[in-house]
Parts: structure tokens; sequence; C-alpha cells
């Protein structure tokens, strides 16, 4: 820390030191976040662009996201509230292991690890539930429905529920596709992320840090960590509060 | 400055986060301090979004605000950003603020002008 205080008094293009004063690896981690940041940001942009053009139309998500496990009212948005601290929550058991990682702690790191693993599941678990109660909907709203389906004309008094093509919440597919399409590509991001820190997990405990002398791989997997959380934020105003 | 003469020229960055114990305290009590703030920011929207009942307009700009301190907060502190060197952070920050905004932007301005089109449009076509 103290060397890179006297790094940070140069100036950063004035040659002799690198500029960004990062290792390889983490700068490249940081260029991957930034383009899957860009990927996420055209989705959501596009998001935006269909959500003004339909403005009026637009499904209202209090009205959609509604459950929650075990109790049978309507709650609207607690459910995801909950799913939003969790992932806060893994968040920062990530970043502690981080910061035990910086004094070469192994036994934190594995606790701390662990922990990020168990928020990492809760969230797959919830988003799978949420897709299914999305998917199937509930008897006491049941809409008429005109549509195509593969090939076939058809007409639905009592449609609930939603897909690709029709959904019962809006007249408006694009509803559910951008859903479907936006939350199960972080979904996946979130999956890819329990993955990762499961691998770094088993490293951590088989001692190859340790004979590495440092512990940055952690600090590499947590910037991925606490990127698929940077999205949920976005996701979650976009998707459940606007 | 052994930082330096440690690996001959090439200076070791994988190494050099490492701290002590009593370095790393403050550290701990930042990154929990951090989690409330973040905590109740989330409340707070939850609390907005489901009770209140401001305009829309109020409503939007609150949200995107909020949601952008949380953005800070994620990326400054718990990804470590805020600590890097000046170089660093413009590189990663702002080629892609610029693009996004400027795309948001440009999104958000069609997609107002397509509804306008499509009202006017589907008004010509009922009368």
């Amino acid at each position: 820390m103290s060397n890179q205080a006297t790094l940070s008094l140069r100036k950063d293009w004035d040659g002799g030191v690198s500029p960004f004063g990062v290792s390889y690896g983490k700068l490249f981690m940081w260029f991957f976040l930034v383009s899957d940041a860009l990927t996420f940001s055209s989705l959501l942009c596009a998001y935006g662009f269909m959500r003004h053009k339909f403005a009026g139309d637009w499904a209202k998500p209090n009205d959609v996201f509604t459950h929650f496990p075990f109790i049978h009212k309507d709650l609207p948005l607690a459910y995801v509230g909950f799913m939003t601290f969790d992932l806060i929550m893994s968040s920062v058991t990530m970043v502690l292991a981080v910061e035990a990682g910086h004094r070469l702690n192994r036994k934190q790191v594995a606790v701390w690890l662990f922990l990020t693993i168990i928020g990492g599941f809760i969230f797959v678990g919830s988003q799978c539930w949420e897709w299914y109660h999305f998917i199937t909907g509930e008897e006491s709203h049941q809409v008429f429905r005109d549509y195509w389906m593969n090939g076939k004309h058809i007409i639905d008094p009592h449609f609930q529920g939603a897909n690709l093509i029709v959904n019962a919440y809006t007249q408006l597919p694009t509803f559910g596709d951008f859903f479907f399409c936006i939350t199960g590509f972080h979904g996946f991001h979130v999956f890819s992320g329990v993955i990762i820190n499961i691998v770094m997990l088993i490293m951590v405990l088989n001692g190859v840090m340790d004979r590495r002398g440092h512990y940055e791989m952690i600090e590499k997997a947590g910037l991925y960590w606490h990127f698929v959380d940077l999205v949920w934020v976005f996701v979650f105003t976009f998707f459940y509060l606007l | 400055m052994d930082f330096f003469e440690e690996y001959k020229g090439y200076p070791n960055y994988e190494k050099a986060a490492i701290h002590d114990e009593a370095h790393g305290k403050p550290v701990r009590k930042k990154l929990w301090m951090v989690f409330w703030i973040m905590l109740g920011i989330t409340i707070v929207e939850l609390i907005i979004g489901s009770q209140f009942n401001f305009t829309e307009l109020n409503k939007e700009y609150t949200f995107i605000f909020l949601t952008l301190v949380k953005a800070f907060f994620i990326v400054w502190v718990f990804m470590h950003l805020g600590d890097e060197r000046r170089a660093m952070k413009y590189a990663i920050i702002m080629p892609y603020t610029l693009f996004i905004f400027y795309l948001a932007f440009m999104v958000i301005t069609e997609g107002v002008y397509s509804k306008v089109m499509r009202d006017a449009l589907f008004t010509m076509v009922l009368h």
C-alpha cells in the first residue's frame, strides 16, 4: 500500500513506471468487465427504447411481481427486495474474502468464499422460483388472448402466465421477451460466477494461493462477482421499480 | 525501494495490496459501512416503489439517482477502483460512461419519437 501511494505521486504517463500499476490479469479482467457492461447496457437501452415507445401499454411491475414463498398474499416487490439484499450481502462476503486474502489468511478466505457461494445459490434458486411464477401465472389473473403459435391460430379466453409469444400481463410480447432475455442473461452470469467461486474455493483449500504467495486470483473472481451485483442493481431498478 | 528491485525492473503488482492485521481493521469497517448504506438505499427504493404516490417523473429520477449512487459504491469501494491509479480509473470509467450516456440519450430520444409517430399513425388509420 505504501509503495502504491509513493507511485501515485508521480505522473502516470511520465514513463519509467507502468501507467496503470496493476498486474496484466487484473487489467484484462477489467477490460472484459467493461465489454460485458457494454453488452448489458445495450440490452437495457433497447429495453428503454421499447418502454418509451409503448409507454402506457407496458405492464406495471407492482401488479406482476407480487409473490412471496409460503405467504399467499399480494406483496409487491418483497421477493425481489430479498433477492437484492441477498446479492448485496454476498457481495460483502466476497469483498471480505478479498480483504482476508490481502492478509494471506487462508482460513478466513475459505469461510467468506463459502458464504459467497451460498448467497449465489440462494440468488439463482430465487430467480428460478421467480421465473416459475412468471411463466405459470395464477388462475385469478386469467385474460383473453388471441395469438399464433407453432403455425396455429389459438384463441384462449383463460390464458395465464407468460411465454415468448404472449403473456397475460400486457398485450405486448416484448415485455416477456425482455424479461426472459435480460434476467436470464444476468442469471447465467450469476451461475457462472458461482462456478468460478467454487473453483476458487477448491484452489484456496488446496493451498494453491499460498504457494503463489498472493491471493490476487480471489480479487479477480471478486471483480466478476461484484460486476454481477452491479448489473443486478440496474436490472432491479429498470425491471422491478420503474 | 524493494518494490522495484524484487523482480528486477518489473514490480510485483500482485503483492502490492498485501497488508497486515492492523491495516485490515479500518478497511473492513469501511466495507461494512458501505454495506449498511447500500442496504438503506435499497430499503428506501422499495418503500418508494411500493408505498408513496409521487408523480411518475419524480419517482423515475429518484430511482435512477439512487441506482447510480449504489453503482458508484460497488465500483469504487467493492471493486477497489478507488484505490487504483488515476490512469487506470480513467481508462475504465471514461470510455464506458461517454459511450453509454450517449447511447442511452439517443435510444430513449428515438423511443419517445417512435411513440409520437405510432400514436399519430394509429390516429390516422382509425379516423
